[in-house]
């Protein structure tokens, strides 16, 4: 049997935190509409903290890349 | 500024000539009191508030039209006040007729596609005098529908309605409903359950024959764009004729107003006035002479000594060369910096376009964005916020092709293709290089980040100045030590950086506090944050590259090269959008949060009133 707990170690390393931003960001987002109709100079915090959680996604796509190219490359 | 009371207002008039005093309200004591205002002078400055009001109003209606500019010698309150209300009044009219205009026509375009239709049933003979009609589209014009209709109608209201039906060319049904005008109500009420759409008759056309009212209704849309050019005519003579007066009023109240505030500001002793305010070091000298040139002397200028006053008051103004002057919009998105404190727009101005070069990095996207830039740079006006953005765009489009130049990326793998050859590394295959390139970037920007925190906090608090100098050492040292670990440099070098690591952290520690480790780890993954650019720079690579693979995999040609290009179009769109919004938060959140001190006051001078002084406003506001 080919091996595959790479293929499938990346695919979880990038989508676990892929949809754990995808919940964050969909708390963040209509929180941060609320705030922006009542206050729209707050534009740049509400972009600062959608991009907050991205970078679990990044570190997690990252790792995928690594465990691809060390294990399953 | 101390000075007789009787010279206050001239004193102002040449304060506000010079236009380099930011005035601050003194504090009040026993014996000096606040100016403020006599109720009389409020309702004047109620007044000219009005006129101000009507002014902007009546400029923002005529659009580009008022854009003279002229003195405002000859001009007096009662005269600026009776042209600035009737120019108004003429404008808000011509608005108010041109949103009815409009209005008519969005409702007989509502109307169109069924005029013959209508025309056609009511040619049929339906009498409709003394009943209720009702015009009806059905969006689905099949007879199973009508049928449906006309049976829920029959079961409410038994025979007493006629129901005439005609398929649009729009490929929905048109249908009139007459009946008795007492069953009305019912009829309005199985028509709104059943989903049926009515259209009601614009109210001019109320009460007419079907016939009559759509010819009427195509009379009138031949007639629309007529009365709309007449009203632009209209505004066009108004621009003209008193375009130019409007400004100078404009600037002529502006000034009034300023002066008010600046007068609130003065604070006075019964015999005495006096203005604080803040100066640039170096303008205090003209202040001095243009004072004791119209004074002679009357009026005294005195410097408060700093150690009376304390630097969080100060207000703050960004002075940059022009080269990093457009990078002050992505500072000012952030709230002013301390005054005293490093304003970061030179470090923004260097590293925002690098960032996004090596992310975006390729030649062709880097000439896209330029002739964008570019495009935007020739539309906007000078010293606007637009004008800015672009010339932004154009040092992104800059370092975007450099380093296209540098991966051998022209709309990504087509530049291999046709014989560019990568000269750093191939970002399609060397995801390793391009992490390392991206978190040295990191590292490199960190650390300049702690520098600049510890010469910003050197004056006022040298331990923790050290302490953060000690962490930007820390960061380096880490940093080779896990380029020795991972073989990119000499293993001897490993033992020596741990050592000199593990010799760093206690005077860390007992510079910065017991959390200071916690705060280093932190800072560590900020490090780890710069990963983004060598994700974001990948993924963009390699949507380019499907989308030039798409050129062979629709069977034809023509197809395949018409969604790769396409496809390069979108991919070239988030590869504006993305790096963008990720090279801000790094700037913001792990840059910033190194050495940024928000907090500081605007620095708006008291000056003669100009358009530029309220675009600034806009933007800051």
């Amino acid at each position: 049997m080919e091996n595959y707990a790479p293929y499938l170690s990346a695919a979880l390393a990038i989508a676990i935190p892929a949809l754990a931003t995808g919940w964050a960001q969909s708390r963040i987002g209509p929180a941060a509409a609320a705030a922006l109709a009542e206050k729209p100079e707050l534009s740049v915090t509400v972009v600062l903290l959608i991009a907050i959680p991205e970078t679990v996604a990044i570190l997690g796509f990252v790792i995928s890349v690594l465990i691809l190219l060390e294990g399953g490359g | 500024m101390l000075g007789p009371i009787e010279q206050l207002q001239p004193t102002l008039g040449r304060v506000q000539d010079l236009g380099l005093v930011h005035l601050v309200q003194p504090e009040e004591s026993a014996s000096l009191q606040l100016l403020g205002l006599t109720p009389e002078q409020a309702r004047h400055v109620r007044g000219v508030r009005k006129v101000a009001e009507d002014v902007h109003t009546a400029i923002s209606l005529l659009g580009g039209g008022a854009h003279s500019k002229g003195t405002t010698q000859d001009l007096t309150l009662p005269r600026a006040a009776l042209i600035a209300g009737r120019t108004r009044r003429q404008l808000e009219a011509l608005e108010a007729r041109r949103q009815d205009l409009e209005e008519e026509r969005a409702l007989i375009l509502k109307f169109r596609p069924f005029f013959s239709t209508f025309r056609k049933i009511s040619e049929s003979g339906l009498d409709l005098d003394g009943i209720r009609v009702f015009y009806l589209v059905l969006r689905n014009d099949s007879e199973q529908e009508v049928r449906r209709v006309r049976a829920a109608l029959r079961q409410t209201l038994g025979d007493g309605f006629e129901l005439l039906s005609q398929p649009s060319e729009s490929g929905e049904a048109a249908m009139i409903l007459a009946v008795p005008k007492e069953n009305g109500a019912k009829a309005e009420l199985l028509l709104s359950e059943a989903g049926v759409q009515s259209l009601s008759l614009p109210d001019q056309f109320e009460g007419q024959t079907v016939g009559t009212a759509v010819q009427r209704m195509q009379t009138r849309l031949a007639e629309l764009p007529n009365d709309l050019a007449e009203l632009d005519t209209e505004r066009d003579r108004i621009a003209r004729e008193r375009g130019r007066d409007l400004v100078r009023i404009r600037a002529y109240v502006e000034d009034h107003l300023a002066t008010v505030d600046a007068m609130e500001k003065a604070a006075v002793t019964p015999r005495a006035f006096v203005l604080e305010g803040w100066i640039p070091r170096a303008a205090r000298p003209e202040l001095e002479q243009r004072l004791y040139k119209t004074f002679g002397g009357v009026v005294e200028v005195e410097e408060v000594s700093s150690e009376e006053w304390s630097a969080e008051t100060a207000p703050v103004v960004l002075k940059n060369p022009r080269l990093f002057q457009p990078f002050e919009t992505i500072t000012k998105m952030m709230p002013l910096p301390k005054y005293g404190t490093v304003d970061p727009t030179p470090f923004v101005a260097v590293f925002f376009p690098m960032f996004f070069g090596v992310t975006l990095g390729d030649i062709g996207y880097g000439l896209m964005l330029a002739s964008l830039s570019l495009i935007l740079r020739f539309r906007s006006a000078p010293h606007s916020k637009l004008r800015s953005i672009s010339e932004i765009g154009l040092a992104c489009a800059l370092f975007t092709i450099i380093f296209g130049f540098l991966y051998g990326e022209l709309f990504g793998d087509l530049g291999h293709r046709i014989g560019l050859h990568p000269i750093i590394f191939n970002r399609e295959e060397a995801f390793f290089p391009f992490l390392g390139l991206a978190m040295a970037l990191g590292v490199v920007h960190i650390v300049i980040g702690l520098l600049v925190g510890a010469a910003t906090l050197f004056r006022k608090d040298k331990r923790h100045a050290l302490g953060r100098g000690m962490a930007g050492l820390m960061v380096i040292l880490i940093a080779f030590a896990l380029m020795a670990a991972a073989g990119m440099l000499p293993d001897r070098f490993f033992t020596p950086l741990v050592i000199a690591a593990l010799v760093a952290l206690p005077v860390l520690v007992i510079a910065e506090g017991v959390l200071a480790p916690v705060e280093l780890v932190s800072t560590l993954g900020n490090v780890l944050s710069y990963a983004r650019i060598m994700a974001v720079g990948t993924a963009s690579v390699m949507m380019a590259v499907v989308a030039n693979r798409m050129t062979n995999a629709f069977g034809g040609v023509v197809v395949g090269v018409i969604c790769a290009l396409l496809f390069h179009l979108v991919n070239f769109a988030l590869g504006i959008f993305s790096p963008t919004i990720h090279m801000l938060r790094l700037h913001y959140v792990e840059f910033f949060g190194k050495f940024f001190s928000p907090g500081g006051s605007q620095y708006q001078p008291f000056r003669h009133w100009s358009p530029r002084e309220s675009a600034t406003e806009e933007r800051s506001a």
